[in-house]
């Protein structure tokens, strides 16, 4: 069969060389680079590096494995690490759970406009800044007219020496986030059930009554991808949480709420080692990356 | 009676030259000193506080007086070392230090601040009525300076004092606030507590972070004889002094509000100002906010008193901060700055830097009776100052590494996580751990605090 070859649809644009795409990608390529790249790269090197700018006059010598040795060995780290796994363990479950829930009864058919405030309403405390949520803590659990106390008078439980105790604060913190981050997970999960095609979930309704086999069945697939995303993002995010718990403990009291990277900005700017800062944050990194690739290798399926 | 006149006249138009001389001295020499600086600009770092509100009202008057313009960015205290350690290493924009007495040694030993003494010597910058002695000895020697040079004049002084409610006191039957620590506990105490009506008699602020090593825990070393360190800088918290202080301070916690180690200053002093507790121990600076009624529910019933004296005598807590010229700035910068701190911390603004909310180091302006008689705070705080210890909190580098220690620790013992002595002996082998290696043991390291 002889060859043709089919005449042009379109005039090519004579503006467009080989280096067009180059053109169009470098703005984006050179700021990772400069925002993502070089500071993980310069932390690298930091980490091997006796590097403490509160003593210049000692310089900044390379210590090979040394701050990593030192870190390994940091009760201190394990125990904020510690902390911050089970902060980590008490959180996700009820976000996931809380979330699940929220975005399926939004998910049902009829009250147009109310769920559309609720989805609105859900951007709220997305978009409030962590420190104020700190702030807002520290008022909700204050001892004597905060919030959180007036809310268990009202039932009848006593008050409650929320920030004073370290169960307490652990506690305080954990509603927190739950009350930032639920929305959140809420908002994947519509997402994802958005794109169950509407004649599978139909049909299925069809065949059963029962609620739990249609999430098992018919929607759980859809949902996989999102909830991978989410635990990759809400693991960074646990990792790297500071400001709210600052603002509403410093870390206490005790070391309460001592969460892994309160430990590594005392570490950074209380005592300025940011050789040894930059040796955790680079270990912190490792351990986020080890945990993504676990939730995608066990979780994330494309759905057929 | 033409000539008594003329006498009169010209007895009164002395006496008046005689009284603004000061003034007119200081003004004509700050316009000279000024001249060649005009249109120079310095800057520096203010925290939200009385002083730093008070000399921002007054600096429209030295910026006009000498066409130096002051630029300052307010930040909280905890951010504040952070920012200038960064500018200082990054050779940024700030021209003047603002040194809290636990940093003066780390600023002073990196070079990151002049000693007064390269300005002194140059007279046309220097203000003649200087009077490095007219400040308190006790304020210049612990915020200003290090291994024997000057480096930082004192600008933002606080003292320990007793705050409390004398309606309070004289309801429970006492007409004195107590004298001594031992009779704050064991009689006052008492009678000034009833958990069930939320009324405690006292509050200690003892939140995680730098309240805690130095407003809670070091509060309780001194007057009880102990110290942190002995004399070869070796933990000194096991030695019967200090754990007395510590165990005092436990057994104290029955008189404070519950959940004590969540306090900051803010929640201490609102405490006291609410009418929660009959006394704190607070710095003299929230003498404003308590004395206000709109933040203090307290009127005439405030009372001032100086803190309680322990067993080795009266050492209450002592803070404040000094302003020092900093070594990156320019030779006209650094002139410039000096000309400023000179003014902000000299006699003759003091009275009107006091009447706008700030607390001056000088001792003359305390002298005066009408100051006396409007604040309430100056004779206590003054007695203070007569007598305490520089290094209420070491001053050395090492401290900020240790006051995080001590924070965690001192927090956990309060908390009943571990026992005064568990705690003590876990401050001082990291304590001891962190001066091993900044080298104060291998003889690398005066041992200076």
């Amino acid at each position: 069969m002889p060859e043709t070859t089919a005449p042009p649809s379109r005039v090519p644009n004579r503006g467009y060389r080989q280096w067009t795409p180059f053109w169009f990608l470098a703005p984006a390529v050179l700021t990772l680079l400069l925002i993502g790249i070089y500071p993980t790269i310069f932390a690298l090197v930091t980490s091997f590096r006796r590097y403490n700018i509160a003593r210049p006059r000692e310089g900044f010598p390379f210590v090979g494995l040394e701050n990593y040795v030192s870190v390994l060995s940091d009760g201190t780290f394990w125990a904020s690490l510690g902390t911050t796994a089970r902060f980590y363990i008490t959180v996700l479950p009820i976000q996931i759970m809380l979330g699940l829930v929220i975005a399926l009864l939004l998910h049902k058919t009829g009250m147009g406009f109310l769920k559309a405030l609720a989805r609105v309403t859900l951007v709220v405390p997305l978009a409030t800044t962590y420190a104020v949520v700190g702030l807002i803590g520290r008022l909700i659990f204050n001892r004597d007219f905060g919030v959180a106390n007036q809310f268990l008078d009202m039932i009848g439980i006593g008050g409650f020496d929320w920030l004073g105790s370290p169960s307490g604060a652990f506690a305080a913190i954990a509603i927190m986030d739950i009350w930032q981050w639920t929305p959140f997970c809420a908002l994947i999960f519509l997402a994802g059930l958005s794109m169950v095609p509407g004649e599978i979930e139909e049909a299925a309704r069809l065949e059963t009554s029962s609620k739990w086999a249609l999430l098992k069945h018919v929607q759980l697939p859809y949902l996989l991808p999102g909830l991978t995303a989410l635990l990759i993002l809400r693991s960074a995010d646990v990792l790297k949480l500071f400001d709210m718990v600052f603002v509403m403990t410093r870390g206490g009291p005790g070391s309460a709420t001592d969460l892994v990277s309160i430990y590594i900005q005392r570490v950074g700017f209380r005592i300025f080692d940011l050789g040894t800062a930059s040796a955790q944050a680079i270990l912190l990194l490792v351990l986020t990356i080890l945990i993504s690739r676990l939730y995608i290798r066990i979780l994330y399926k494309e759905v057929q | 009676m033409k000539r008594f006149l003329k006498m009169y006249t010209s007895v009164l138009a002395l006496t008046l030259a005689a009284a603004s001389l000061p003034a007119a001295a200081f003004a004509d020499w700050l316009d000279d000193a000024a001249k060649p600086l005009k249109g120079t600009e310095i800057s520096g770092i203010f925290l939200d506080r009385p002083g730093y509100r008070a000399i921002i009202k007054l600096l429209p008057e030295f910026e006009k007086k000498t066409g130096i313009k002051v630029n300052y960015e307010i930040v909280p205290y905890e951010n504040t070392r952070e920012k200038q350690v960064l500018n200082f290493t990054s050779q940024g924009d700030l021209t003047m230090a603002l040194v809290d007495l636990v940093w003066i040694g780390e600023f002073a030993e990196n070079g990151w601040i002049e000693p007064v003494s390269d300005f002194t010597k140059d007279k046309t910058i220097t203000d003649p009525n200087l009077k490095l002695e007219g400040f308190f000895p006790l304020l210049l020697n612990a915020f200003g300076s290090w291994g024997g040079k000057t480096y930082g004049l004192p600008f933002d002084n606080y003292s320990g004092l007793l705050f409390y409610n004398s309606c309070k006191l004289k309801e429970a039957g006492f007409d004195k606030p107590p004298a001594t620590w031992d009779e704050l506990a064991n009689v006052y105490g008492p009678k000034l507590t009833d958990a069930s009506k939320n009324q405690y008699a006292y509050a200690l602020q003892s939140l995680r972070g730098e309240t805690q090593s130095a407003d809670s825990f070091m509060r309780f070393l001194w007057p009880f004889g102990g110290s942190l360190l002995d004399k070869q800088f070796k933990s000194n918290l096991m030695s019967k002094e200090s754990q007395a202080g510590l165990k005092f301070r436990q057994d104290m916690m029955k008189y404070m509000p519950p959940g004590i180690v969540s306090f900051d200053h803010a929640e201490a002093v609102n405490a006291l100002a609410q009418g929660q507790v009959a006394m704190i121990t607070e710095w003299s600076a929230f003498y404003g906010t308590l004395a206000d009624p709109a933040t203090s529910k307290l009127g005439d019933c405030l009372a001032v008193a100086p803190e309680p004296a322990g067993p080795a005598g009266r050492l209450p807590a002592l803070g404040g901060f000094s302003l020092a010229v900093a070594s990156q700035a320019t030779e006209e910068q650094k002139k410039a700055t000096w000309l400023f701190i000179q003014w902000a911390t000299s006699e003759d603004i003091a009275k009107s830097y006091v009447d706008a909310g700030g607390v001056s180091g000088r001792m003359s302006v305390y002298q005066d009776p009408a100051v006396k008689a409007k604040y309430k705070f100056v004779e206590p705080m003054v007695a203070s100052w007569q007598a305490g210890v520089p290094e209420f909190r070491p001053r050395f580098p090492a401290w900020p590494a240790i006051s995080e220690v001590v924070a965690e620790w001192g927090s956990k013992m309060m908390l009943g996580e571990v026992s005064i002595e568990g705690g003590a002996k876990e401050i001082g082998s990291r304590m001891e751990g962190i001066l091993a290696k900044d080298g104060y043991y291998d003889g690398k390291k005066k041992l200076l605090q």
